[in-house]
C-alpha cells in the first residue's frame, strides 16, 4: 500500500511528459494589451503573424486589418512569424486598433442620435423617414436609415437619376436660383459674412455646377466617399476649418438636398428637418471645440428633447424633438412653408401632373412594386392639393395641432410596445417604404387636421370617407402581401450571402452588413466590400 | 567576462519591459547583440495631435550609463518644437548631468541616474503631447506652434499620416 503512493504521481508525470512532445506546435500564452484592454491569448508558438492576429481580433471585437501589433520596438508585419520576434511565452505584446474602415459594421451600430443627422439622411430620407415614424413608429427606424443612406450611396444611379430629373436640373443649372435658394439661409448668410471666400464661392456659378456635376458622376462621388476621412483631417487643420465645415454641410448641403429630396420624395417635411437643424443649431456662433464629428456621419445630438423621458423607449427621439420644436416654434414651420423654393416646388408639381407620372415611373423603389405606384399615381393629385390647401398649411402653424400630432406619435409608441406583430407588419425596412413614409406622413397630418385624435394605423378604415386612411390600408394590404420582409436578413440574403462566400469573401457578417446595406444586390455589395478592403490597406 | 554595470541594467530593465509593457511605448534592440542601442515605437499618444500615429525612435546608451544619459533620435519623421529636424530629442532630462552653463535648467531638472528607459519614453510621450516652447530645438515647428497652430498641426499629421504609412 505504501509503495503505491509514490508510484501514482509519478505515473502521471510521465504521461505529461508524454504529451508535450506530442504537440509538434508549442501552445504559448501572451498577452496582449491595448491601452484599455488586456487578453490572455494562446497561439501556437511558429505561428505566422496574420495568424495570430486573427486569434486576437475576435478577443478585441474588431477585424484582423485593424489590428497592429508592436513587440519590442517593432511592428509586427503579417508576413513575419512570432519566432522571428523573439515572442516567448508570458511576454506582453502591445496592441494598436486602427479606425474601423468606415461603414459596415459602424453603420447600424451608431448611435441614434447621430443618424438624423448625415446629410444624406436629413435631407434626401431623414425627413420622410423621421416623418414615417410619426405614423408608422418602425422599430427599424434607425437601420432603415442607415439602409437609406448606404443604398443612396451605393446605388449611384438613384442620386444620379434624382439630379437628372429635369427639374432638379432646371434649377440646379440656373445659378441665380441655385444661389438665393442657399443665401435664404440665415445661418448660410452669417457664414457668408464671416468668411467672405464662401461667399465668393456661391457667387461663382462655375463652382456651383461643377459642385453638383461632381454629385452627378457616380464614381466621383464614390472616390469622394471614401477619401472623405482624410480629407476632414485635413480640413480641420484650415483655421475655423472645423466649424466651416460643420456649417458648409449644414447649411449648404442639406438646403440643396433637401432642394433634391422635396423633388424626390414631395415631401413638405423634409424642409422641416432642415428648419430643425438652423432652430437648433448648438454650435451657432460658438467657437466649437470638441472632437471632430464626421459631418458625413451624423451631426451632434440636438437639443435634448423634453418630450423623451424614456430614451430606448421612445424610439426616435429626433422626431419627439423635432414635433417639440414645431409646437413650440410655430414660426419655424410658416417659414418652411414659405420659403421661396418649397412653393415653388410645390407648385412645379402641382402644375405639371406628368411630372410626377414620370417621377414615379423611374423611380426604381417604387418601380419595383407596380400596385403601389399605381397607388401612389391616384393619390397623388389629392395629396398635391393638399400641401396647397391652406387649411393645411395653417394646421402646420397650429401648435395644437401639432401637439395631436405628438400625441399620435406617443401612441403610436405605445402600440408598437403593445402589439408590436401589429406593426410588424408594415414596419419594414424594405425599399417600399420610402413611398410609404412619404404618403404615411403626408396622411398622418391630414387625418391630424381632420381628426386629431384618429389612429391612423389602428383604425384606418374608422372613417371609410377619408381618403387618406382608405389609401393607407390598400397600401400596407400591398405591402404585406407583395414582400416577405419579415424574415431575418440572414435568410432573405442567403443566397446572396452563399455567392459572397464563394468569391471569397469571408466574413460572413461583414456579407451580411453589405447585402442589407444594398438590399441584396450582389453587385453593390461586393463593391462595398471591395472598397472597405481597400480602406483597410492604407 | 562580467558584463559591465550599464549592460547588466539595461538587460534587466529590457527584460522587465518585454514582459510588463509600458502603455504608449514598445522597446526592443536595434540589433540583438548591442544592448546599448535600443529602438523604441511609441505609440502617439491619445488625445494629442500625434495620436494614431508610430514613432520609431532610437536610444543610444553610454558605457557609463546610468552616470550619464543616453541620446534619443527620432527614426520617424516628426514636427516637434523640442525635437530637431534629424530626429533629435531635445528634453531637459537627457541634458547631461550638473548645472546648466546658460542657467536655464536646474540640475534636478536634468539627468539623474534614477532615470531609466520607462521614464525617459513617459517623459517624452508628456512631451510631445505638451511642448515646451521655452527651449526649442526646432525652432520652426516652435513659431509655429505658437503662432500659425493651424499649419502646425497640418504638418503633425501628415507626419502621423506617414508613421501609419510605414507599418
Amino acid at each position: 500500500m505504501a509503495d503505491e503512493d509514490p508510484v501514482k504521481p509519478s505515473s502521471s508525470e510521465e504521461k505529461k511528459e508524454d504529451e508535450v512532445p506530442q504537440e509538434e506546435a508549442k501552445k504559448i500564452s501572451v498577452t496582449v494589451k491595448t491601452p484599455k484592454e488586456k487578453e490572455v491569448v494562446e497561439v501556437a508558438e511558429n505561428a505566422s503573424v496574420k495568424e495570430f492576429k486573427e486569434i486576437v481580433a475576435p478577443k478585441f471585437s474588431s477585424e484582423p486589418d485593424q489590428l497592429c501589433l508592436i513587440f519590442a520596438g517593432k511592428i509586427m508585419k503579417d508576413g513575419d512569424t512570432l519566432t522571428q520576434h523573439n515572442i516567448k511565452d508570458g511576454l506582453t505584446i502591445h496592441l494598436v486598433i486602427r479606425a474601423k474602415p468606415k461603414t459596415s459594421d459602424s453603420g447600424p451600430s451608431r448611435p441614434p442620435a447621430d443618424v438624423n443627422a448625415t446629410p444624406f439622411g436629413l435631407g434626401a430620407l431623414g425627413g420622410l423617414i423621421g416623418l414615417e415614424s410619426m405614423g408608422v413608429n418602425s422599430n427599424n427606424f434607425m437601420e432603415l436609415q442607415n439602409r437609406m443612406q448606404t443604398e443612396l450611396l451605393s446605388n449611384p444611379d438613384m442620386l444620379r437619376q434624382v439630379l437628372d430629373n429635369p427639374l432638379v436640373q432646371t434649377l440646379m443649372n440656373d445659378p441665380e436660383n441655385m444661389r438665393s435658394l442657399i443665401t435664404s439661409n440665415p445661418q448660410m448668410q452669417e457664414l457668408m459674412e464671416r468668411n467672405p471666400e464662401i461667399s465668393h464661392m456661391m457667387n461663382n456659378p462655375e463652382l456651383l455646377r461643377q459642385t453638383m456635376e461632381l454629385a452627378r458622376n457616380p464614381s466621383m462621388l464614390q472616390e469622394l466617399m471614401r477619401s472623405h476621412d482624410r480629407a476632414i483631417s485635413n480640413l480641420e487643420s484650415i483655421p475655423g476649418g472645423y466649424s466651416a465645415l460643420q456649417r458648409m454641410y449644414r447649411d449648404i448641403q442639406e438646403p440643396m438636398l433637401n432642394a433634391t429630396a422635396e423633388q424626390f420624395s414631395r415631401n413638405p417635411f423634409s424642409g422641416l428637418v432642415d428648419g430643425n437643424a438652423t432652430g437648433a443649431n448648438p454650435q451657432q456662433g460658438s467657437e466649437n471645440r470638441e472632437p471632430l464629428p464626421n459631418p458625413w456621419g451624423g451631426r451632434s445630438p440636438g437639443t435634448p428633447s423634453p418630450t423623451t423621458p424614456r430614451p430606448g423607449v421612445l424610439n426616435t427621439p429626433q422626431m419627439s424633438s423635432l414635433l417639440q420644436q414645431m409646437s413650440e416654434n410655430p414660426q419655424l414651420v410658416q417659414g418652411m412653408l414659405n420659403a421661396p423654393y418649397t412653393r415653388s416646388i410645390i407648385e412645379a408639381m402641382s402644375a405639371d401632373p406628368n411630372m410626377a407620372n414620370s417621377f414615379l415611373a423611374e423611380n426604381p423603389l417604387i418601380s419595383r412594386n407596380p400596385a403601389l405606384q399605381e397607388q401612389m399615381r391616384q393619390f397623388m393629385p389629392q395629396f398635391l392639393q393638399q400641401l396647397q390647401n391652406p387649411e393645411i398649411q395653417n394646421m402646420m402653424t397650429n401648435p395644437q395641432a401639432l401637439n395631436a400630432i405628438m400625441q399620435i406619435q406617443q401612441g403610436m409608441e405605445t402600440l408598437r410596445q403593445t402589439a408590436p406583430s401589429l406593426i410588424n407588419t408594415f414596419g419594414i425596412p424594405q425599399a417600399t417604404n420610402t413611398t410609404a413614409s412619404t404618403t404615411n406622413s403626408t396622411g398622418t397630418t391630414t387625418t391630424a387636421a381632420t381628426s386629431p385624435t384618429t389612429n391612423t394605423t389602428t383604425a384606418p378604415s374608422a372613417q371609410p370617407n377619408d381618403t387618406f386612411s382608405e389609401f393607407m390600408a390598400r397600401m400596407m394590404a400591398g405591402m404585406t402581401a407583395g414582400h416577405d420582409t419579415n424574415l431575418p436578413p440572414e435568410q432573405r440574403y442567403q443566397q446572396q450571402l452563399e455567392q459572397l462566400t464563394a468569391m471569397g469573401f469571408l466574413n460572413r457578417e461583414a456579407n451580411l452588413q453589405a447585402l442589407i446595406a444594398t438590399f441584396g444586390d450582389i453587385n453593390a455589395a461586393v463593391e462595398r466590400l471591395l472598397a472597405l478592403g481597400q480602406l483597410s490597406m492604407s | 567576462m562580467s558584463e559591465p554595470q550599464s549592460a547588466l541594467l539595461l538587460r534587466k530593465q529590457l527584460a522587465e519591459l518585454n514582459k510588463n509593457p509600458v502603455e504608449g511605448f514598445s522597446a526592443g534592440l536595434i540589433d540583438d547583440n548591442d544592448i546599448y542601442r535600443w529602438e523604441v515605437l511609441i505609440i502617439g499618444p491619445p488625445d494629442t495631435l500625434y495620436e494614431g500615429g508610430f514613432f520609431k525612435c532610437h536610444l543610444y546608451f553610454p558605457k557609463e550609463y546610468p552616470l550619464r544619459p543616453p541620446k534619443m533620435k527620432f527614426v520617424t519623421e516628426i514636427w516637434h518644437p523640442n525635437i530637431d529636424k534629424n530626429g533629435d530629442v531635445c528634453i531637459s532630462i537627457l541634458h547631461e548631468p550638473g548645472d546648466d552653463k546658460f542657467g536655464y535648467e536646474k540640475a534636478s531638472e536634468r539627468w539623474l541616474p534614477v532615470h531609466t528607459v520607462e521614464t525617459i519614453l513617459i517623459s517624452v510621450i508628456s512631451m510631445l503631447a505638451d511642448p515646451n516652447d521655452e527651449s526649442p530645438a526646432n525652432v520652426d515647428a516652435a513659431k509655429e506652434w505658437r503662432e500659425s497652430y493651424t499649419e502646425f498641426k497640418k504638418k503633425v499629421a501628415r507626419c502621423v499620416r506617414k508613421s501609419q504609412e510605414e507599418c
